[in-house]
């Protein structure tokens, strides 16, 4: 099908012996924000990063933008402009804010006037940021580390970011905040999102569409409010997830 | 954020480190009393005899009690933020100009070496090994400071380099200034060679490989008799020329075409230059480097390869680039060994090497190009100082090593200057930027 930013068939990816997706098919158009929810150890991050090429598809097809993508190397597929905010944030602790946020262009032969207009973004839409300049990474809150993942993922201009769990660990006034950014990347920048959460809530609110993921499959999806309503997904992940 | 210590702190504080060193005699005294105090023998009949040795204990329990102030002085001079400061805050700002000034009054002072020691052959020989070892311990920060790659046989491509000159220059005659770069390429082609196998390496996996390549190079070395000579090494390698112009009493020497009179001092004297030079050579391009992507590559990568490889930074180029670099300046350095030598064999190039050069490096704070500086000047030197000492010596470095990591847990300059710079100033005081050691 033409005009998906990214379509994956039929996708398998295995660690060892261990098979982590076992055929997952998600289509994502540009311009959307798509949540992956599903419950720990389902596949979700494992999905994310064989999209970045570690570990390999062992079959199935993962196509960017028309263009066959399964086979490149993970450093090909980041200068296709996908960028990615890892799981557990991942700032680099002893380097000061600005060159944690140059690490994010530095992969992808950004010219200057790239770097500062997209630096520029990363400030309006982080501000605090801004202030901790010259701070080391490793000093930052949680939050602010967050920001600074995404504020990082977002120095290449990406066309696809794709967000590993970005409300982990986060007070719920923050993770509010950070919502709020990836909004608005999408509705004034039309950025395309995918969106790995724990947090379905938040996530199926925020999303235009849903997947949700079950031992290495995809066993639902729909828009963001239709998942919303489903008793299954209710059950699963929004009754039980807030007691947990 | 130093509370501004008032009398009264500084009276609680003193009464607390008198306090801590009582108990720590007292514990002295206790362990003490038994051990020194009372010595016993076995007499010539076989019967047990004793004496005491109270003025020995008392000495001892002394040392321990004055010991144990000076370490909780030091402690709160050094130790980490939070801790009351018995120092006066003018002589904190002092001891801070003095560090900024610290570099340009180390490299004035380099450059004057030759100037002021003109004729003690001794101090100018210390200052060219002592500069040896700067820039190996610069060469080594690019690997094991910067991209965090644990290499403990860095000095096989300080052999490489060495071997390089020394077989080019005697079988083929070429000048050292035509080896020096073959000399450095060599060894970088020698380091990615070892950065492909190792690749996947991290840690304690990647210091036994990097050992065992140290080793191997060495026994290559050793056995490869028709090419290296074996341990009989390589005998006869020519001195450098100044560009072309040799330093001898020769007609055609420099003494004679300016005009003066000959002295072996001035080989040595262009020795001392040619380290300098290089050392400074390595020092830029690592200073240059660490400002492009490719040096934030290798720091980022020292940091977190997981969220490297999430950026789409390419970790086999970063790594092989991290570990040619630094081999690049070991070929360099080893050159200059083997022209300054004369003389090369194995013998130069064992393991030893490889952990002293390590130790400068980790000693003086991973990355940090003053404290490699530093560190390289306090060791090579300082252990020319203590050679008086002889057996002692190891043992007052081992302790001295100890008690820096106690103290410097990140080495001797532990701060790491940021590389990015923003146009505007900033809002924060630095005050709220600092963060605890260690």
């Amino acid at each position: 099908m033409s005009g998906s930013l990214l379509e994956i068939r039929g996708l398998h990816a295995a660690y060892g012996k261990i098979q982590a997706l076992k055929g997952v098919d998600i289509e994502i158009s540009p311009g959307e924000i798509v949540a992956l929810i599903g419950a720990n150890g389902a596949g979700k991050s494992t999905l994310m990063m064989t999209i970045f090429g570690k570990p390999r598809a062992r079959a199935g097809q993962i196509l960017f933008d028309g263009r066959d993508i399964t086979e490149l190397a993970t450093h090909e597929i980041a200068r296709l402009r996908i960028a990615q905010s890892p799981e557990g944030r991942r700032i680099f602790p002893r380097m000061s804010v600005a060159e944690n946020l140059q690490m994010g262009a530095d992969a992808t032969d950004t010219s200057e006037a790239d770097r500062a207009s997209a630096l520029e973004r990363v400030f309006t839409l982080f501000p605090r940021l801004k202030e901790r300049m010259s701070q080391r990474g490793g000093t930052l809150s949680g939050g602010e580390q967050q920001m600074l993942a995404i504020g990082r993922a977002l120095m290449s201009r990406p066309r696809l970011l794709m967000l590993d769990e970005p409300s982990l660990g986060l007070a719920p006034l923050i993770a509010r905040q950070i919502f709020d950014a990836i909004r608005t990347l999408n509705r004034q920048d039309g950025l395309t999102v995918l969106i790995v959460e724990q947090n379905a809530n938040h996530a199926l609110k925020l999303a235009h569409r849903g997947y949700v993921m079950v031992n290495g499959l995809i066993t639902l999806s729909g828009t963001g409010a239709d998942l919303l309503q489903r008793p299954e997904v209710r059950s699963a992940y929004l009754e039980g997830g807030r007691r947990a | 954020m130093t509370k501004p210590t008032t009398p009264a702190s500084r009276v609680s504080g003193a009464a607390f480190i008198f306090k801590k060193a009582a108990i720590s005699a007292l514990v002295a005294l206790v362990l003490f009393s038994l051990m020194i105090g009372i010595r016993t023998e076995a007499g010539p009949t076989g019967q047990l005899i004793y004496w005491t040795r109270f003025d020995d204990l008392a000495s001892v329990v002394a040392i321990v009690f004055g010991g144990s102030i000076v370490v909780e002085l030091l402690r709160r001079w050094w130790g980490p933020l939070g801790t009351p400061r018995l120092v006066p805050r003018q002589l904190q700002s002092s001891l801070a100009l003095a560090r900024k000034l610290l570099a340009p009054a180390l490299l004035i002072f380099a450059l004057l070496v030759p100037v002021i020691f003109y004729n003690q052959r001794y101090i100018l020989d210390l200052g060219i090994l002592v500069l040896t070892y700067v820039m190996l311990g610069w060469g080594l920060n690019v690997v094991v400071g910067l991209a965090g790659l644990l290499d403990l046989g860095y000095v096989a491509f300080y052999a490489v380099g060495a071997y390089s000159y020394a077989l080019l220059a005697t079988h083929f005659g070429l000048s050292f200034w035509v080896c020096l770069p073959l000399a450095g390429i060599l060894a970088a082609f020698w380091g990615m060679l070892l950065g492909f196998p190792v690749l996947r390496l991290r840690g304690d996996y990647l210091a036994i490989v990097t050992l065992a390549f140290g080793e191997i190079i060495r026994l290559v070395i050793v056995n490869w008799e028709s090419l290296t000579g074996g341990p009989n090494g390589v005998s006869g390698i020519p001195r450098p020329t100044l560009f072309g112009i040799p330093l001898t009493p020769a007609d055609d020497g420099l003494a004679a075409r300016l005009g003066i009179e000959f002295s072996p001092t001035h080989r040595i004297v262009f020795l001392f230059y040619l380290i300098l030079a290089l050392a400074l050579l390595t020092n830029w391009v690592t200073i240059r480097l660490r400002r492009l992507p490719i040096g934030r590559a290798w720091e980022a990568l020292r940091e977190d390869e997981v969220a490297c490889r999430a950026l789409g930074i390419n970790i086999t180029t970063t790594k092989l680039t991290a570990f040619a670099t630094g081999a690049m300046f070991g070929g360099f350095a080893g050159a200059f060994f083997a022209t300054r030598q004369g003389f090369i064999s194995p013998e130069s190039f064992t393991f030893q090497e490889s952990a002293l050069v390590l130790a400068i490096v980790v000693l003086g704070g991973m990355g940090s190009q003053l404290g490699v500086a530093l560190a390289a000047l306090i060791m090579i030197g300082g252990f020319e100082l203590f050679r008086d000492l002889e057996q002692y010596r190891m043992l007052v470095f081992g302790i001295a090593m100890v008690l820096l990591m106690i103290w410097r847990p990140r080495g001797l300059i532990g701060h790491r200057a940021p590389t990015v710079y923003l146009r505007q100033s900033q809002a924060i005081s630095s005050d709220l930027v600092k963060e605890g050691h260690g």
